[in-house]
């Protein structure tokens, strides 16, 4: 237990240098983009004084360090700032829209573990059959299938074809559950089809492997029954890289859902990070990005924990 | 007794003649069971695909925003869509007393949402706001704006420094919607979010890039308006899935759709879409101000080497209409005799190429939208171009990247886009060609230019602003100072509920008078 909490201790310490140093880079990154909020800013009646006036307003002329210096100081006092296009509380918009990509995220996330496991688990026990050949070639088909693509013939046949779910949006999950789910399904299905491929795949290799350890071949041999094999030696000896491959997971699907959100119309934190990135609205991209690189490193320390709890000696790492 | 039971009595007879009468009048244009007369009630559901920067008509920035501004706020001067023609707005007469003098007579009796009245006093707050705010992004509407007087308070004066019949006009735009001073005074010089009005429907929230929602306002001062309870406005940045919202039953209207969506919304079926013209020219601004098209004969050339209707058909879906000027034909200050000045006419192109110096052609370093709808319309224009040997190097940008890169930093020597629109076409003029305009990159004014567009502002006679009109108008098309192809349709896909949607020139909906069937 004390070995769990010093791990968990120790995380939280590098939370801080991690957050500093992730949005230092992408302010950089914000700065080599060509383009100036400025301009947006002006609008159709731009002229170059106009400009010139709202650079000097907004504090654009300041130099780079000097803006991220101000940025930093007032998000360590938990003030993320106001958009700069449209004077939004940065922290109000992510507040609105982080539960819409959280909800889709997790659900994909359910979705493709109940599924891509029982897959994994199918082929292994398996191997060689007609069915292991099949599961493996939908794997290899379904990380190649863009999800853009996919988002659009599931809403074609199943939204607009046959109404069984809604178009677009999201609905609040608080107030109204059963819609929140709905509006979901079709995004979370979308999204994770790409990790049910990869979890199926990975799922079926470790499994091979460890099926095939001796460790299990004595197993068997004392006489246990194939289910206990299965479901009490075998899958708990994958946990800890079933774990760490749903954490790894995650990212992908944060990343997938800039493309689902858009095709979806979801006001979530996706679109919102795309969106202002190409307006180079910084305090709303450096909001989002502190926010994400909390969560990721959250995720991962819960992998890390899970995995010390399962398996001893993942905490010694 | 058995005379009430007769007439109670459905006998067939009695049912098969209702029936048929009732299918006659089904078969009748124009006649339905629903109702002639507008119905109040129900909540209209807007899809639109631009989320407004701020709903603060000084500190907005594009023409989009209109369609929340226009609920929200009433303009000084009101106008009619589909011709431009003015009507009594907040302001009920407006009379110029000399060139330099213009005196409104305002309506009486109309409240802010918060209670507040309006009056000479709020327009001389909101004039005067909108003129020295540093936030303002409208100074230059105000340009010609001395000062305001309140002579009573349903009266004020408006003082020019130079003469500007165009007032009125820019009064229906941005700088004549009145913004409620107490509402400033409570919330602060940032009401970007903030927005109250006298308009048709109170603004009650905003979520950036999702949505809107405004409801009705019950004082109104136009009685019976509006018939809306509420409008319901989603802000969803692909313009199909905008377009599937409709054809899902999920929103009521699009709005600020491409010609491409029309075909999608058509292919779906069971919606209306509805096509007018709108004020929005998509063309080449031109730096003129150096080589190579600082030369006339290069630009002329260009002009007669495109084929417009070939640009309109692939890439407006044959909806826009091919032309070689600024304006629509359909607006008042266009000269007819002006919109097909350049017709399609390579070997003239070639010749015109050749006696400028350029037998061999000429290459044009040119700047563009990246997107794909704007690469496509780029690559027509290009390939076209190469034909009498003018090789296009296009370096496709974004949007605010190539306003930046063209119009600041100066680069390239034409730049493909489509402009935005002004209220009063001498705006147009002057911040297309004028020599402080962002937009003519070569900051240069071609002699002549100035004298024909003060021209314009000093008549408030409407056939003599006409016809001076008509003279700039020549003027910049006989010199080529852009690369007109087509005006713009502008573009809406609604459910068969929608009664009396209005659009027109300015392609700024107004849902005052809209209303929504059973």
């Amino acid at each position: 237990m004390g070995k769990i909490l010093r791990l968990v201790g120790r995380r939280l310490w590098q939370l801080l240098p991690i957050i500093v140093f992730a949005t230092f880079v992408v302010f950089s990154l914000l700065q080599l983009v060509p383009g100036d909020p400025a301009v947006v800013l002006a609008g159709d009646y731009a002229s170059e004084q106009r400009i010139a006036e709202i650079r000097q307003l907004y504090g654009l002329d300041q130099p780079f360090l000097v803006q991220y210096g101000v940025w930093l100081l007032h998000a360590l006092e938990g003030n993320l700032g106001r958009s700069l296009l449209t004077s939004e509380s940065v922290s109000q918009l992510i507040l609105y829209r982080l539960p819409n990509t959280l909800l889709i995220a997790v659900y994909a996330l359910v979705i493709a573990g109940v599924v891509g496991v029982a897959l994994g688990v199918a082929a292994a026990t398996r191997v060689g059959t007609r069915l292991d050949a099949f599961i493996t070639g939908l794997a290899s088909l379904g990380v190649a299938l863009p999800s853009f693509w996919l988002a659009m013939i599931l809403v074609a046949t199943l939204s607009l074809g046959l109404h069984w779910f809604p178009t677009t949006g999201a609905a609040p999950l608080l107030t109204d559950p059963w819609g929140a789910i709905m509006h979901a399904t079709l995004p979370a299905v979308a999204l994770a089809v790409g990790v049910i491929a990869e979890l199926a795949r990975q799922v079926r290799s470790a499994l091979i492997e460890v099926l095939n350890s001796q460790y299990i071949r004595t197993l068997r041999a004392k006489g246990l029954s194939s289910g206990a094999v299965l479901w009490k030696h075998g899958l708990r000896n994958i946990s800890v890289t079933l774990l760490t491959l749903l954490g790894l997971q995650v990212n992908r699907l944060f990343s997938g859902a800039v493309v689902i959100e858009a095709v979806f119309a979801i006001p979530g934190v996706g679109s919102l990070v795309a969106n202002s990135a190409l307006n180079k609205d910084f305090p709303v991209v450096q909001g989002v990005v502190l926010v994400l690189v909390v969560i990721v490193i959250l995720i991962n320390l819960l992998v890390d924990v899970l995995s010390a709890l399962l398996d001893p000696r993942a905490a010694e790492a | 007794m058995s005379n009430d039971i007769d007439l109670l009595r459905l006998d067939r007879r009695r049912v098969m003649q209702a029936t048929a009468a009732a299918a006659g009048a089904l078969l009748l244009p124009g006649t339905s069971f629903a109702e002639d007369a507008p119905r109040k009630g129900g909540t209209l559901r807007v899809a639109m695909p631009y989320n407004p920067g701020s709903v603060d008509p000084m500190t907005g920035r594009n023409l989009t925003d209109f369609n929340v501004l226009y609920g929200v706020f009433d303009a000084l001067v009101d106008f009619e869509p589909l011709t431009l023609e003015l009507k009594p707005g907040l302001a009920k007469s407006w009379k110029f007393a000399d060139l330099k003098t213009l005196v409104l007579e305002l309506q009486e009796g109309v409240t802010f949402h918060d209670g507040s009245p309006f009056n000479a006093d709020a327009v001389k707050f909101n004039l005067d706001r909108y003129k020295n705010d540093p936030r303002s992004n409208v100074k230059s509407d105000l340009s010609s704006v001395e000062s305001v007087e309140v002579n009573a308070p349903n009266k004020v004066t408006i003082r020019l420094n130079k003469p500007n019949v165009g007032l009125p006009v820019i009064l229906t735009n941005r700088v004549g919607l009145m913004v409620s001073p107490k509402s400033i005074q409570e919330k602060g010089p940032n009401v970007d979010r903030n927005p109250v009005g006298t308009g048709p429907f109170k603004f009650v929230s905003w979520q950036d890039n999702d949505s809107f929602v405004l409801n009705r306002n019950e004082n109104y001062w136009k009685p019976g308006l509006p018939y809306l309870d509420a409008l319901n406005m989603r802000i969803i940045s692909e313009l199909n899935t905008v377009v599937r919202t409709v054809t899902a039953g999920e929103c009521d209207v699009a709005l600020n759709l491409q010609p491409q969506q029309k075909v999608v919304a058509d292919r779906a079926g069971g919606v209306v879409t509805k096509v007018f013209p709108s004020l929005v020219p998509y063309l080449a601004f031109i730096n003129y101000g150096r080589p190579p098209l600082d030369n006339l004969q290069v630009r002329q050339a260009l002009n007669y080497a495109i084929n417009r209707d070939e640009i309109n058909k692939v890439a407006a879906l044959g909806l826009g209409q091919p032309s070689s000027t600024i304006l629509s034909k359909a607006h008042w200050a266009c000269d007819p005799e002006t919109v097909n000045y350049y017709t399609y006419d390579p070997a003239k192109a070639k010749k015109l190429l050749a006696d400028a110096g350029h037998p061999d052609g000429i290459d044009i370093e040119t700047i563009g939208w990246a997107d794909q709808t704007a690469m496509q319309r780029q690559e027509i224009i290009i390939s076209q171009l190469a034909k009498v040997g003018i090789r296009i190097k296009l370096t496709p940008l974004s949007p605010q990247q190539a306003v930046q890169a063209f119009m600041i930093d100066k680069k390239g020597a034409m730049f493909i886009s489509p402009s935005s629109p002004f209220a009063d076409p001498s705006q147009f003029y002057e911040n297309l060609f004028g020599k402080d305009a962002l937009r003519n990159a070569g900051r240069v004014e071609l002699p002549g230019f100035r004298e024909l567009l003060d021209a314009t502002m000093d008549t408030p006679d409407q056939n003599a602003r006409k016809a001076a009109f008509a003279k700039l108008q020549r003027f910049t098309v006989e010199n080529a100072l852009s690369l007109v192809q087509f005006i713009a349709p502008a573009i809406g896909v609604m459910s068969g509920k929608v009664q009396n949607y209005k659009d027109g020139l300015p392609a700024t909906p107004k849902f005052t008078e809209v209303w929504l069937s059973a």
